[in-house]
């Protein structure tokens, strides 16, 4: 048993090399972990999505009615809208819990309570792109108009709205793991913030004195640029700015990543 | 090698919480097997965690050279959902091991015999299999100092027989900090020893002296030496049918006794509750004791007996 045992490669590994090696171990663990947890976890991670957008629809279509979008279909328009949120939010409170449901690990030292909170970003990111890939795909073969009028500007967008989510999510870990009533409240807020992003109804049935308080909140930017990368034709209020979304995505993340470095024990131990 | 210099720890809670771990200074050297002794809180796991990197200190710092262990036989790492073979993998690729994880894999599986189960999720095992698994999976490392907190007190008899020489096979060529309330285990194991009482530790360069350091500490020794100060008649004053008598019944405590020493020894193997291991091993030795005076009073009844029946 004593002869035959692995070599560490070395003992003095770069820090980098480190960070990468546990990197690439807790993204295969997390992944295995979201599509073959239990049975059938990587049907519902593809059907939850899909039957949440369609009861949006359909609340929106057949209760609410007034289905007039200027220079866009409605449907596409409500998906784009709805899978531009759901990137937001998962990033966001997925997060949240990384550091608490992956405390046992902390036993290996070369895990920071940091890795997988940024796993959990990543991994989310890399799950909800392929969802809204294969909304394009199967949309377009429904004879739904969902190829993308600029499709760079869409990524793009999608790159930003993610990057919102992670910096919140990346801050939000750090702050609900030392007071926990943050991700209650967080919680709480999801919904009314779904409300006030524009995602179901139109920002531009806001009367226009009160649009200038919408754009306070960084997801409505980030949800009608994508929209107006989308459609090409398509009409939003004025005002929509991605810096301001890239200084809410940025400030957050630093501040998140700050926290991190300086409560680092203190979330490890508790 | 590991160096401690001016480490102070104390834990924060709502109470508040005085300094756990005082201005400890020591140094390990390589190569020299370690064990740590101190009551229940003294500070023995918590000097173990930090030497470990697991937790930081508040003043001081760590200083390791060469390849520290996690705490061996550590479950708690595993993730329920996942198999035993993947939670296995999971750890070697965190340690950077990408060629030979098929190999090593293999090994930890030989190691742990927990058969078929290897392949099915974590949740599914007992807690004697758990224990396996995480053995398996810190000795298939090769690292220079491996920690271990009480941990070959986990498993049957025979994977602790087992584990206990694959131990002692690592010590031939790295070293062992461990903490322990098995004397034995330690006297066997440890070379140097740490004594850590009201929040400073002190070395001491023989095991026996820290355990004895220890003892003294407690008054664990003057208790069980009051015990045995039994008034005894002298031999020659007795006639011969009290002889027959006390023979008799000593003979039957003799046998008694053996039975609980015979029996509070296997508890004391099978147990891993550290209350009850430090109950149970004041016990054993306390039957061991009386055992043995009271076989010496039998031999000495039995002789006096021989030479009165010759006259």
């Amino acid at each position: 048993m004593a002869t035959n045992t692995e070599h560490i490669p070395d003992s003095t590994r770069h820090p980098m090399r480190v960070t990468w090696d546990v990197w690439s171990a807790m993204y295969l663990r997390e992944m295995i972990a979201r599509t073959m947890a239990d049975r059938m976890a990587w049907f519902w991670m593809i059907f939850e999505p899909i039957a949440t957008i369609a009861v949006m629809i359909f609340i929106r279509a057949y209760i609410r009615g007034g289905q007039n979008i200027t220079g866009a279909e409605f449907i596409p328009w409500m998906i784009v809208g709805l899978m531009g949120f759901y990137l937001f939010r998962e990033a966001m409170t997925r997060p949240m819990g990384a550091v608490e449901s992956n405390r046992g690990l902390f036993t290996y030292r070369q895990i920071l309570p940091i890795d997988p909170v940024l796993i959990r970003c990543f991994v989310e990111g890399v799950i909800r792109s392929f969802i809204f890939l294969l909304f394009i795909v199967i949309g377009s073969l429904l004879k739904i108009n969902m190829m993308p009028d600029h499709a760079f500007g869409v990524m793009m967008d999608w790159l930003s709205l993610w990057m919102l989510g992670v910096g919140l999510g990346v801050l939000l870990s750090v702050a609900s793991g030392l007071v926990p009533e943050v991700g209650r409240v967080v919680k709480i807020i999801t919904l009314p913030l779904l409300l006030i992003s524009g995602v179901i109804f139109p920002v531009t049935y806001v009367p226009a004195q009160y649009q200038q308080y919408l754009l306070w909140n960084p997801i409505v930017h980030g949800i009608e640029s994508m929209r107006l990368s989308f459609f090409d034709s398509y009409h939003s209020i004025p005002g929509i700015d991605m810096t301001y979304l890239w200084m809410w995505a940025l400030s957050t993340l630093t501040l998140g990543l700050v926290m991190h470095v300086r409560f680092a024990s203190r979330l490890k131990a508790m | 090698m590991i160096e401690i210099q001016n480490l102070y720890k104390r834990y924060h809670g709502p109470h508040g919480g005085g300094w756990v771990l005082k201005d400890v200074n020591l140094v390990i050297p390589d190569g020299v097997s370690v064990g740590v002794v101190g009551r229940n809180g003294a500070g023995k796991s918590t000097l173990l965690r930090l030497i470990g990197g697991m937790d930081t200190p508040d003043r001081g710092r760590v200083i390791r050279k060469g390849r520290v262990s996690w705490p061996i036989g550590l479950a708690g790492g595993f993730k329920g959902a996942m198999t035993g073979r993947q939670n296995v993998k999971f750890v070697a690729r965190v340690h950077g091991i990408k060629k030979n994880l098929s190999k090593l894999i293999q090994e930890v599986e030989d190691f742990a015999e927990i058969g078929k189960a290897f392949d099915d999720p974590v949740t599914t095992y007992s807690s004697g299999m758990r224990a396996r698994l995480a053995f398996g999976l810190s000795l298939a490392f090769d690292f220079d100092i491996y920690i271990s907190d009480e941990a070959t007190a986990v498993g049957d008899r025979a994977f602790k027989a087992k584990a206990r020489e694959a131990f002692q096979q690592r010590v031939d060529h790295a070293s062992l900090i461990m903490v322990s309330h098995g004397e034995g285990t330690l006297k066997q194991m440890c070379q140097a020893g740490i004594f850590i009482d009201e929040g400073t530790a002190r070395w001491f360069d023989r095991i026996e002296d820290a355990i004895e350091a220890y003892h003294r500490a407690t008054g664990l020794i003057t208790d069980v030496a009051d015990e045995d100060d039994e008034e005894e008649t002298p031999v020659e004053q007795l006639d011969a049918s009290s002889v027959k008598a006390q023979l008799r019944s000593l003979r039957q405590e003799i046998n008694e006794l053996q039975k609980q020493h015979i029996i509070s020894q296997y508890r004391l193997e099978t147990t891993t509750d550290e209350d009850e291991v430090a109950i149970l091993q004041e016990q054993t030795e306390l039957l061991h004791r009386k055992h043995r005076l009271a076989r010496k009073r039998f031999s000495e009844l039995k002789q006096h007996e021989q030479a009165s029946a010759r006259r």
